[in-house]
């Protein structure tokens, strides 16, 4: 697929650049909708197409993108979408590093391409970082493991490539490259790249060979003007994670990022986290007032197909089409009292819980590739579960 | 997902517990709503296993208690989280609010205080649900 499409591309213009432009587009592309699918914090949308120009623009104005000015010229045409797609790592990047001239934005945009699979894994464990949520944590190693395994040829083929780059691309390689594991909160020992030359053949290394795995090393390269102690380059990378993941909470939490400082947006965080769960206090209270009038006899069949089908989806949409069903339910359920059989339970209420639990939490240890908000599902097996036990009762 | 497990506890607590008791219907109600917010974010968070077995803690107690065992429930020690270096102070107050705070370092504290603030806010927006739905 990929040749027949670098070859489309290849008909139709003239240039040097040309397949692998098209290839580039095409990654951005790849990495885009790998985004959209997967981003689904708040803070991160989808690049906004009116926005592209601006952030285009701003990108050019960098130092490290010469290859988007290269890229710009001959294909002007495809302008827009590279435009576009740059934009969206742009975003993606200014949006974690704060430093314009730590942006490694030109791995996506530069003619020289270590892997596709090496790029749509450092986009999206990078977008996965930003985010902060180990649903697509998990969700994106599976998902490029997927595109890892098909182009399994073509990392052998453009291998080549990136060990001798083209000089005048790279003069300021990347300076912060963070290929932090999000899985396992482990930290390795820091690596210190200083000098270019290094940085940059380690770099295309580092590429090829973390395409398939998580790199246990934080590679982080000390700027102008700041202590080259690795003490402190330790710390730096440490207090930056800690700062992303504020900014994280700030957005979550409503109202707090006009709050600046520290202080104020934990003690923001903390009354917020207290107040939901005196609302969920409050909630039992009324539901346990109000409770005696529901019924769910035809319920739980129903809703266990509904999990079964609902598994891509965030939790809200999933929520509400099983609160749609759950109202249908009791609407149905107003006449057919006699079903209430079903659900007696003869046992107190939490202990089968636990026991049920632990019978199938251990063979679903790990996270759907799904986009639910909780990233778990285990309802084929809960449901039969479920079953035989309505069946043992009855 | 979470809803599916909440609605069967719920009901499952509306059939077996007496309508008089008000008290004790709304904790179990409580517990229910923790244990199927915990079980749906699934293993892989530090916040829903300590929930899950704080939670399996305190039923697996009630449920064998008899007169003993309240007695050795009821004094909570209450252990101490000493202020930690390199972390503001009120890192401590946020420790305790969210489940299992006690045992990490201060990024991953961020880290799951997040998820746990969206899993109990679609908690609460379903319970609201709920309530709103039997209500009117």
């Amino acid at each position: 697929m990929e040749p027949t499409r670098s070859s489309d591309a290849g008909s139709g213009n003239s240039g040097t650049y040309t397949p692998e432009i098209a290839e580039s587009i095409r990654f951005e592309e790849e990495i885009q909708s790998l985004m959209r699918e997967n981003t689904m914090h708040p803070g991160l949308e989808p690049p906004p197409v009116g926005g592209g120009g601006s952030s285009f623009t701003a990108l050019l104005g960098l130092p490290a993108n010469q290859a988007v000015e290269l890229l710009h010229e001959p294909e002007s045409e495809e302008s827009p979408a590279v435009a576009i797609a740059s934009a969206s790592g742009g975003e993606m990047w200014r949006f974690r590093l704060r430093d314009p001239k730590a942006l490694t934005l030109p791995s996506g945009c530069s003619p020289t391409f270590p892997s596709n699979a090496a790029l749509v894994e450092r986009a999206a464990r990078l977008s996965v970082f930003a985010t902060e949520d180990s649903p697509e944590a998990a969700s994106v190693p599976s998902h490029s493991g997927d595109r890892s395994t098909k182009p399994k040829a073509e990392p052998a083929d453009s291998d080549s490539q990136p060990i001798c780059p083209i000089p005048g691309e790279r003069p300021q390689r990347p300076a912060k490259r963070k290929e932090a594991d999000k899985g396992n909160k482990v930290k390795g020992p820091a690596k210190k790249t200083k000098s270019a030359e290094e940085g940059s053949a380690k770099g295309a290394e580092e590429n090829t060979s973390g395409s398939g795995e998580k790199l246990p090393y934080v590679h982080v390269r000390a700027r102008r003007g700041q202590a080259t102690d690795s003490h402190s380059l330790a710390e730096r990378a440490r207090r930056e994670k800690i700062n992303a993941r504020m900014k994280l909470l700030q957005e979550l939490v409503p109202g707090c990022s006009k709050i600046s400082g520290t202080a104020l947006v934990l003690d923001e965080i903390i009354n917020h986290v207290q107040s939901l769960q005196r609302q969920v206090e409050v909630l039992s209270m009324r539901l346990a007032a109000v409770n005696p009038r529901i019924d769910f006899s035809g319920l739980d069949s129903f809703l266990s197909a509904e999990c079964g089908r609902v598994t891509v989806g965030d939790g809200r949409c999933g929520g509400g089409m099983e609160q749609s069903a759950w109202m249908e339910a009791t609407a149905v359920n107003e006449g057919r009292r006699q079903q209430q059989q079903i659900w007696h339970v003869d046992s107190v209420h939490p202990h089968p819980t636990p026991s049920v639990w632990e019978r199938v939490d251990s063979p679903h240890l790990f996270i759907n590739p799904g986009t639910s908000l909780f990233g778990y599902d285990p309802s084929n097996s809960v449901a039969s579960l479920h079953s035989n036990q309505l069946k043992t009762e009855l | 997902m979470s809803a599916f497990h909440f609605l069967r506890a719920l009901s499952q607590i509306n059939k077996t517990t007496p309508k008089s008791s008000l008290l004790l219907r709304s904790r179990r109600i409580r517990h229910a709503a923790y244990a199927s917010m915990a079980y749906t974010a699934g293993r892989s968070r530090l916040w829903s296993r300590a929930l899950l077995r704080r939670l399996q803690r305190r039923s697996r107690l009630r449920y064998f208690s008899s007169q003993r065992t309240r007695a050795v429930i009821a004094p909570r020690r209450l252990k101490a989280v000493r202020p930690r270096s390199g972390e503001p102070s009120r890192a401590e107050a946020l420790r305790r609010l969210v489940p299992g705070g006690a045992g990490m370092d201060y990024c991953s504290l961020l880290d799951e205080t997040a998820h746990y603030i969206q899993c109990l806010s679609s908690q609460v927006q379903l319970m609201q649900k709920v309530v709103g739905s039997i209500s009117s």
